[in-house]
């Protein structure tokens, strides 16, 4: 295991910055996942790390050696891909350790890490079976497995259970999770999947356009999001916002009138002294940090459009005025029918305050 | 089944089995003839005769085969190697790396395709006359090595070549040549195959190249044998017809062992 530093690393295709300048520090042994929508560059900056795509400026360290323009065989690194990329005309005994191969390892040591391989991802009777005879689990098993005989460095996941069913997906997970533990190396890891991220990383890396927007702990994120794009990422189902201003200041303790309902308004403590009365902002609330009514700090009432009803929990959609709709998670709450006019509480300590470009006011 | 259903099946069967015949009757005729004497074969006899030992013997007497087949073979396997080799690793070229000539490259080559081989015929043959390579087979392999319509051809069936491949090959440290020659020529293989029947049964088939290129008999092929045959003052039809089935076999041959694979090869490019 290595650690991998990112400073000020940049993209370019012609004039268009994919990647506009990412610090990142990734400890030894570290599990990070890079998170964000479709097109914010998760892909790109991994591959970059993989040296699949050129860096067009900045630095890239593995272990603590510039690896810019180092091959990407010799980074320490392995990758497995989205759609597994095991080449279909070799078995998976052959897969596993073509790279080895072709490095010029002895037969005896390329047998011995195929085999040990395949014992810990329980690959063992498929070895001598070509990817199309195997399911997609197996496929993603050997992909795996094929990184790690090479004993890498760091191990770069790109979204590797997109292509599973939803059970295997969770299966795989678990797996994986496993795996790091077992191996105890570094991993780069890139999902959609705000799931995925949240379930396995020791540190997310929120991306957008290109920007990291926030680095932390999971939890850390789900709890202190540092702006709404980060705020409604992480958390599923996303957070609410609703549009407010501020009413009153005092004492570390800012009042919000919300723009739908001016008679709701909550008071949350703040510590920023750069908010001032009139001040538009947002709050933030979590659907599952709505209350029942009379046990919240202010009392919201909403008309719902939808209540879907899982057994656990329920999902309640419904709006706030013509523009503002939201999702109320309720846990015990199975009779909620729609048309129906709904008063929940909300909980000051539970909502986050952000000014009008996005940013969390703490 | 409905009548309508009925009626649109059976007008498909009529197509079909007319086009089938149309394609088979000459093949049919050929075989039938090459057992007829040439005076037979005139009056438009149909049916199957006795002189088939009689016009392979006289076959063999005017011809010499061996060499003759032989010319054809190395000409046709030749220059078809060759013409996979160059026109894969074009089509490869052209659909992997990204650059800003790329596309009007590739227009030109396709461009290519529109210019008939007759208005290329003579500034090739002065080409070839200045070169020092008239009657020889280096001459006629040349001008077909890198075809457009092949190029075209891989670079289509590449789009269907997984991408990643070539990233998980640069990871396990292939080199560009190495990822061509260790992942992508089998994985291809079925296009590879297509393309091998394709480029064959034209190369076997060429002839108006060979007949301007080609002035000695040690150099010429099967087709031109057979044609001057044909065009002799007084033509013998039944060995006409014997040196037409010799030289249709290969290309049988050729076709019905690879057919399978031609026909995933042509899926796999339209795909």
């Amino acid at each position: 295991m290595a650690e991998v530093r990112l400073t000020d690393i940049r993209k370019r295709f012609g004039a268009l910055e994919i990647i506009k300048g990412v610090d990142l520090s990734i400890e030894a042994g570290e599990f990070v996942v890079f998170v964000g929508p479709s097109g914010c560059g998760k892909s790109t900056l991994l591959r970059m790390i993989a040296g699949l795509e050129d860096i067009s400026s900045g630095e890239l360290t593995i272990g603590g050696a510039v690896m810019n323009d180092v091959d990407p065989s010799k980074r320490g690194i392995a990758m497995v891909f989205q759609s597994y990329a095991l080449y279909p005309h070799m078995t998976v005994r052959e897969n596993m350790g073509f790279a080895l191969k072709f490095a010029g390892m002895a037969r005896e040591e390329i047998d011995s890490r195929v085999n040990d391989a395949a014992r810990i991802l329980e690959l063992e009777p498929l070895l001598d079976r070509k990817p199309k005879a195997l399911s997609g689990g197996q496929r993603q098993r050997v992909a795996i497995g094929r990184a790690i005989v090479r004993n890498p460095l760091v191990f770069l996941f790109d979204e590797p259970l997109s292509n599973l069913d939803a059970e295997l997906r969770v299966h795989m997970r678990v797996e994986i999770a496993k795996l790091h533990k077992e191996l105890k190396s570094t991993v780069i890891y890139v999902t959609h999947d705000q799931v995925e991220a949240m379930t396995l990383a020791d540190k997310i890396v929120v991306l957008r356009s290109g920007v990291v927007e926030q680095v932390g702990a999971p939890l850390e994120l789900y709890d202190d999001p540092a702006n709404t794009f980060v705020a409604g990422f992480i958390g599923s189902p996303r957070m609410n916002f609703l549009k407010g201003r501020v009413a009153t200041v005092a004492d570390g303790h800012v009042t919000v009138a919300l723009t739908s309902q001016p008679e709701v308004a909550l008071t949350l403590p703040i510590a920023s002294t750069s908010v001032t009365t009139g001040d538009a902002v947002t709050l933030g609330i979590r659907p599952e940090h709505f209350l029942a009514q009379e046990k919240g700090d202010a009392e919201l009432a909403v008309e719902v459009d939808v209540a879907e009803h899982l057994g656990n929990t329920s999902y309640v959609y419904a709006h706030v005025s013509d523009s503002e709709r939201i999702i109320i998670e309720h846990a015990d709450v199975r009779k909620i029918a729609s048309r129906e006019t709904l008063t929940i509480g909300i909980a000051a300590s539970r909502s986050f305050l952000f000014d009008d470009d996005g940013n969390r006011i703490r | 089944m409905n009548a309508s259903r009925l009626f649109t099946a059976a007008l498909q069967y009529v197509f079909l089995a007319t086009a089938a015949f149309l394609s088979i009757f000459p093949f049919i005729w050929m075989v039938i003839s090459s057992t007829n004497t040439s005076i037979d074969i005139i009056s438009g006899r149909t049916g199957i005769g006795e002189a088939f030992a009689t016009n392979v013997g006289n076959f063999f007497a005017q011809v010499d085969v061996p060499l003759v087949f032989w010319n054809s073979t190395k000409l046709a396997v030749l220059a078809t190697l060759l013409t996979i080799v160059v026109s894969s690793l074009a089509g490869y070229g052209f659909e992997m790396f990204r650059s800003k000539a790329r596309d009007r490259i590739y227009a030109l080559v396709l461009l290519t395709l529109m210019v008939p081989f007759a208005a290329l015929m003579i500034p090739l043959f002065m080409m070839m006359a200045k070169s020092g390579l008239i009657n020889t087979h280096i001459a006629i392999m040349l001008p077909t090595i890198a075809s457009a319509f092949i190029i075209f051809y891989f670079r289509q069936s590449t789009k269907a070549f997984q991408t990643e491949l070539r990233d998980a090959a640069k990871v396990d440290g292939l080199k560009e040549w190495q990822i061509f020659l260790y992942i992508y020529v089998p994985v291809m293989r079925s296009t590879y195959a297509a393309a091998f029947v394709i480029v064959f049964m034209t190369n076997w088939n060429n002839y108006l190249w060979p007949l301007i290129v080609l002035q000695s008999n040690e150099t010429k092929t099967i087709t031109l044998v057979v044609s001057s045959l044909a065009s002799a003052y007084y033509p013998d039809y039944g060995v006409v017809m014997i040196g037409t089935i010799l030289a249709t076999l290969p290309t049988l041959f050729v076709f019905f062992v690879m057919q399978r694979q031609f026909v995933q090869g042509m899926l796999g490019s339209v795909k």
